[in-house]
């Protein structure tokens, strides 16, 4: 595997030794199962290959829409589920972080004794006893659903106290007083220990479990999309409150959203995914002033904005998102982005979608002979229906991208032949400023 | 749903000084309590179930107790027959000269003992192993579920019914098939709750914080998995009873008890001749028995709810 | 007589009025007292606008909305009082519901009041059209306009499509219950037909057909008849999907709800809210749920509809930057009450209400610093038996001691533009706040 981008390394050398946590090809894949026995059919590939670091002090933001795979990583980072390959790796240094990144590079078969020794140091699903202790005591998590991430018999004192309970850092009176002092910190006070989660309002418990979340000092807390069940008012309130805890407690976040402009006010830099991987990445300023990857302007353009100009007119996406158990090749968002070149990925499955969609084909669509993903004979159940593809297939209605890169297309009997140029899977590119795009096109290239 | 505004406690909240844990939890049951017998219904189901508990305690003190075994129906072979409003038997006499009204009080006790203890043990066994096989899944899950599922296929009285006939007539036997048959319900009850607690956020929450797998099924599962199985048992006392009452009124019960099935068996012969009595008031007895518990079960479903209790 | 009709109603603008509110208010009962959940509610809604209805949780706006179609549960709700006015159009006759230039392509005529034919009239509330009072309309009329004139979408679509039907049944549902008339043409019977097998036609083209009727239609020269009815209604569905570019109708036709993205569900139920071409759309939130990118296309979908069909759009959301890109005029609503409306340029340049102020200087955006987003202090009170004052006291930043002694009521300050507050309008006693006296 090609590396090519730099993760998050900062430029200018100003705390580039301090990285929180640091993620590398990430990939968690839940297998389907299907049939009498429940065999495992394939995978719905939720995370497919994600790399980024978080610095301490810093919020990264993790933008994304519903199905790209952020809660998901998110649950990864924190250690609640244990990902099918790469790796989270936490409290490392620059210089191990860089010796993994080399190793993965070279794609050496077995890790040598030193990686390992990394990796059993640092990796959070390998790390036992007090190293295990230590990371979760460094890492803890605000969730979406303020009424969910609360147990509704528990008093507030008991939730809030209990993760120092469960370390021994308090019992009785001090931990009372801890507790107290944790709730102030995040606007509550004294009268609100002894109460229970349903007699606050949202912005009240999404401040109980922050102050769960800080209890125990941690350097790194996730929020899994904290703002989005709750008012406009109360939002800015609870954004206030995450950068003031964050200046006086050096914390990193990572912020998981879907709402750009929330993105673009609380992070330093950002980290836009599109169906499990990575498309753009960058600091929040330069990716949006300078948005690239074509998926990154699309969301732009789809959001409305009150600083917009009046009668400005929102621009939507076509397409749907496709299956995440067999993503498109090469770039994934080849099949719904407008500026698509013939070296996006153009494969057969595009070609099956097209039949799906349009009435009448696909059902005399009999069989489909794959050689790979890019070359493979569809077999129709007459000679007219092979003939209509073909014929579809050159015409304008089909993407002129898509019809550069069909190397063949022949027609035999009631079967048709296609071959596309085959690609590899589009890799992040850095275009400066630490801001990669996984894209083909380069402005500053032409 | 729309979200219909609701006059809070918010403002009060912000305001009102501490108190502490004790008083807060003391207040919330006593509301639980208050919200249950808001219900008519369920304070009457109550009243009868707290009239039942009496006689079953004062039994000694309201009636002579037999010798040497009070749970036999005393036997006056110069009084048979008697209708009630014969003086010393106000609810009139078995065919063997029993009291009636002796039966009923004891009887009230054999039923206590009964629904106490077949209640009580299905409920703790069925409740574990729902919760384990719910909490640790995997093989251990299908495994019980299994065991559970070939439970469940069989109807519970044909069940209790072979378990007692094979075992014998007697009250113990019958108090075991029930307890054989009447466990599974509460494990399926419980292993259900514990699958859709498991993936609520705030055991997710538990785990972020990394607390023990044991810690997180004691303070977390459980205590917020007993409301179903609650509502179940006290239906269940209900049911016990006429389950036990049924199956001695076909003859598996030990005769000459002081049980009520027992009684309806030995009285229904009388019945063609006009002596109602015999089975007539047992039977009522056993009515209201059912009838007082499901009232409070009902009542119980009603306010523990957890649509209501979430959206207070 | 259309003109007539559009000048009698309106404002300066003299378009005419499809729907007019007037002190509606909404109280719930609880444990605690009467909540006023909707106070003195008073708007407009023009022929062929879209008013944006915006407010946060708990203000009161998916009540109003509701109380349209007679949709609140009545206990614990409560109609305390106000009237909902609405014009019913009736479907063009020249052109049976295309669109010609007789109903400027929109299939739908104003119908002119019965009892003045136009000139205006008490009955009409001095309009000249027909007018329906929706909040005291019984069952069997409300039922009627369901469906039919005035359509609901809601927030989430997988809540609103059953889903043990199909999509094509659905949408049927919606034609057997208003078109039975147009079903039973389609299939060449006429509705006053009296022939062998009348009844039970009828009664399967308005979805109340039992079992002996489905013995008797399964009969030859019946089975034809019912076929046609059958197919009709098919066409009928697939026509109301197309509308809403859902690729591939027919096929969607026969997939259950399940199936579907959330996009395209939100699609579906738009669809069979616009099938019968209703005079007023009531949108309630409806792609709070979605994505940013299928939001952007249910928007423009909703907004071409409304283009080419003239239908008015009551949108309520609490998303402000949303409601500024498609409304033409908003209503800001706070604790039950409208605490300015105006047209949607107007109100987002110039706000003047301090509610509308602080919640668009709360959102986020890149202008703001980080930190230092307006947040409103406070929270938002308990609507039981509220106090003689403005609802807003103990948040606001000018407030002084009128606004805690009497309750401002909507008072234009510019054409077409409202606020209910002290500072722009003169209060009977006490200090009068303004925009220069900061109090806190």
């Amino acid at each position: 595997m090609n590396v090519q981008a730099d993760f998050g390394t900062d430029p200018s050398g100003k705390g580039a030794d301090d990285i929180v946590l640091a993620v590398r090809n990430l990939k968690k894949h839940f297998p389907i199962r299907d049939g009498v026995f429940q065999r495992v059919v394939g995978h719905v590939k939720a995370v497919d290959g994600v790399s980024f670091n978080i610095r301490r002090g810093e919020t990264v933001g993790l933008v994304g829409e519903s199905g790209c795979g952020k809660s998901t990583l998110g649950r990864c980072v924190s250690g609640l589920s244990d990902p099918t390959s790469g790796g989270v790796y936490f409290g490392i240094s620059a210089d191990d972080c860089a010796r993994v990144d080399d190793h993965q590079s070279t794609g050496a078969a077995l890790p040598s004794s030193e990686i390992a020794d990394i990796e059993a140091r640092h990796r959070i699903d390998l790390l036992q006893g007090d190293a295990q202790r230590r990371f979760r005591r460094n890492c803890q998590m605000v969730f979406q659903d303020s009424f969910a991430s609360l147990n509704p018999r528990h008093l507030v004192v008991d939730i809030v106290g209990r993760p120092l309970r469960v370390y021994k850092e308090a019992s009785g009176a001090e931990l009372t007083e801890r507790v107290v002092s944790l709730l102030e910190m995040v606007g509550l006070g004294r009268h609100h220990l002894y109460r229970y989660p349903h007699q606050f309002s949202g912005g009240q418990r999404q401040r109980i479990s922050i102050a769960r979340a800080l209890a125990l000092d941690p350097e790194l807390i996730v929020l899994d999309e904290p703002t989005s069940a709750l008012d406009v008012s109360v939002q800015a309130q609870i954004l206030n409150l995450l950068n003031d805890l964050q200046r006086d407690n050096n914390l990193a976040y990572l912020f998981i959203t879907h709402d750009l402009a929330v993105v673009q006010h609380m992070a330093d830099r950002l980290v836009a995914m599109y169906l499990g991987r990575v498309s753009e990445t960058g600091e929040t300023k330069t990716v949006f002033d300078d948005p690239q990857h074509p998926y990154t302007l699309a969301l732009m353009a789809a959001k409305p904005d009150l600083t917009d100009e009046d009668g400005a007119k929102l621009q939507a996406l076509e397409g749907n998102i496709p299956d995440p158990a067999r993503p498109p090749q090469g770039c994934r968002f080849h099949t719904r982005c407008p500026v698509a070149t013939p070296i996006c990925g153009w494969e057969i499955d595009d070609v099956v979608r097209w039949l799906e969609e349009s009435p009448g084909m696909f059902d005399t669509l009999a069989g489909v002979e794959r050689m790979s993903a890019f070359d493979a004979s569809l077999r129709f159940s007459d000679t007219g229906s092979a003939e209509r593809l073909a014929g579809a297939l050159r015409s304008p209605a089909m993407p002129a991208a898509m019809q550069r890169a069909m190397e063949e297309l022949s027609i035999d009997g009631a079967s048709v032949r296609i071959r596309f140029q085959a690609v590899d899977e589009v890799q992040l590119t850095d275009r400066g400023f630490d801001h990669n795009v996984a894209c083909v096109l380069d402005p500053s290239k032409d | 749903m729309v979200d219909f505004p609701q006059s809070t406690r918010r403002n009060a909240i912000d305001t009102i000084a501490p108190e502490s844990a004790l008083r807060v939890r003391w207040r919330r049951s006593t509301e639980l309590t208050a919200k249950i017998l808001s219900n008519p219904a369920t304070v009457l189901g109550f009243a009868i179930i707290v009239a039942m508990f009496f006689m079953a305690i004062f039994a000694p003190w309201i009636t002579t107790a037999n010798t040497p075994d009070p749970y036999q129906m005393p036997r006056d072979w110069g009084a048979t027959r008697m209708p009630p409003g014969t003086p010393g038997y106000p609810l009139g006499t078995t065919n063997e000269g029993g009291d009636v009204y002796y039966g009923i009080v004891w009887g009230t006790r054999m039923s206590l003992q009964l629904s106490i203890t077949v209640v009580g043990i299905t409920l703790v066994v069925g409740s574990i192993i729902g919760s384990l096989a719910g909490f640790i899944g995997g093989k251990l899950d299908e495994v019980l579920m299994r065991i559970v599922d070939v439970f469940l296929s069989i109807p519970e009285l044909i069940f209790a019914l072979a378990i007692a006939a094979i075992l014998g007539p007697s009250f113990g036997n019958i108090m075991f098939a029930l307890a054989v048959v009447f466990w599974v319900k509460y494990a399926r009850i419980m292993r259900a709750r514990v699958i859709q607690i498991k993936n609520s956020d705030y055991i997710d929450a538990a785990r972020i914080i990394g607390d023990s797998k044991l810690n997180i099924y004691f303070r977390d599962i459980l205590p917020n998995s007993f409301t179903p199985v609650m509502v179940q048992a006290t239906l269940d006392m209900g049911n016990v009873v006429l389950i036990a009452a049924t199956l001695s009124f076909i003859g598996l019960g030990e005769a000459g008890i002081a049980e009520w099935g027992v009684l309806v068996s030995e009285g229904q012969a009388g019945i063609a001749s006009g002596r109602w009595w015999a089975s007539t008031f047992p039977g009522l007895m056993i009515f209201l028995w059912a009838l007082a518990f499901n009232l409070v079960g009902d009542g119980l479903r009603d306010a523990l709810d957890p649509r209501t209790e979430s959206s207070r | 007589m259309l003109d007539m009709i559009k000048r009698k109603s309106g404002t300066a603008n003299s378009s005419a009025t499809i729907a007019s509110v007037k002190d509606l208010t909404v109280h719930f009962q609880s444990k605690k007292g009467k909540v006023h959940a909707v106070d003195r509610v008073s708007f407009e809604i023009y022929d062929g606008e879209t008013l944006g209805l915006v407010g946060e949780t708990g203000c009161g706006k998916s009540v109003t909305g509701r109380s349209f179609l007679q949709l609140l549960p009545i206990p614990p709700g409560i109609l305390a009082q106000g009237t909902v006015n609405f014009h019913p159009h009736a479907r063009c006759a020249s052109c049976t519901g295309e669109g010609c230039a007789e109903c400027e392509h929109t299939g739908r005529c104003p119908v002119p009041c019965p009892s003045c034919e136009g000139s205006g009239c008490s009955r009409c509330d001095d309009s000249g059209a027909e007018t329906v009072e929706l909040l005291r309309l019984p069952d069997r009329d409300i039922r009627e306009i369901r469906g039919d004139r005035i359509a609901m979408i809601f927030q989430d679509p997988g809540k609103a499509l059953n889903p043990t039907l199909t999509i094509g049944d659905q949408i049927s549902e919606v034609f057997f219950q208003h078109r039975t008339d147009d079903l039973l043409e389609a299939s060449g019977f006429d509705a006053a037909d009296r022939e062998f097998g009348a009844g039970a036609l009828k009664r399967l083209a308005s979805q109340r057909n039992g079992g002996i009727d489905n013995l008797l239609l399964s009969i030859p020269p019946l089975r034809g008849r019912r076929d046609r009815i059958l197919k009709a209604l098919s066409e009928m569905v697939a026509e109301a999907l197309a509308q809403t570019h859902i690729p591939n109708p027919q096929q969607v036709m026969d997939r259950y709800p399940h199936e579907l993205s959330g996009g395209m569900r939100q699609r579906v139920m738009i669809a069979q809210a616009l099938a019968c071409n209703p005079d007023l759309l009531i949108a309630d939130e409806p792609t709070t749920a979605l994505d940013v990118t299928v939001q952007a296309r249910i928007l423009d979908l909703i907004s071409d509809l409304q283009q080419r069909r003239q239908t008015s759009v009551l949108y309520i959301s609490h998303d402000l930057s949303l409601v500024r890109r498609i409304c033409d005029r908003v209503a800001v609503m706070y604790a039950g009450r409208i605490v300015e409306i105006g047209r949607t340029d107007q109100v987002f340049k110039n706000p003047c209400h301090p509610y509308t102020r602080g919640l668009l200087q709360a959102v986020p955006t890149a202008a703001r610093k980080r930190g230092e987003l307006m947040a409103i202090k406070g929270t938002v009170p308990e609507l039981v038996d509220p106090a003689p004052s403005c609802r807003f006291i103990g948040r606001c930043q000018y407030e002084q001691s009128a606004c805690r002694m009497q309750d401002p009521a909507l008072h234009p300050v510019a054409d077409e533009h409202s606020v209910s507050c002290f500072i722009h309008h003169p209060a009977p006693a006490g200090d009068a706040p303004g925009f220069d006296k900061r109090t806190s």
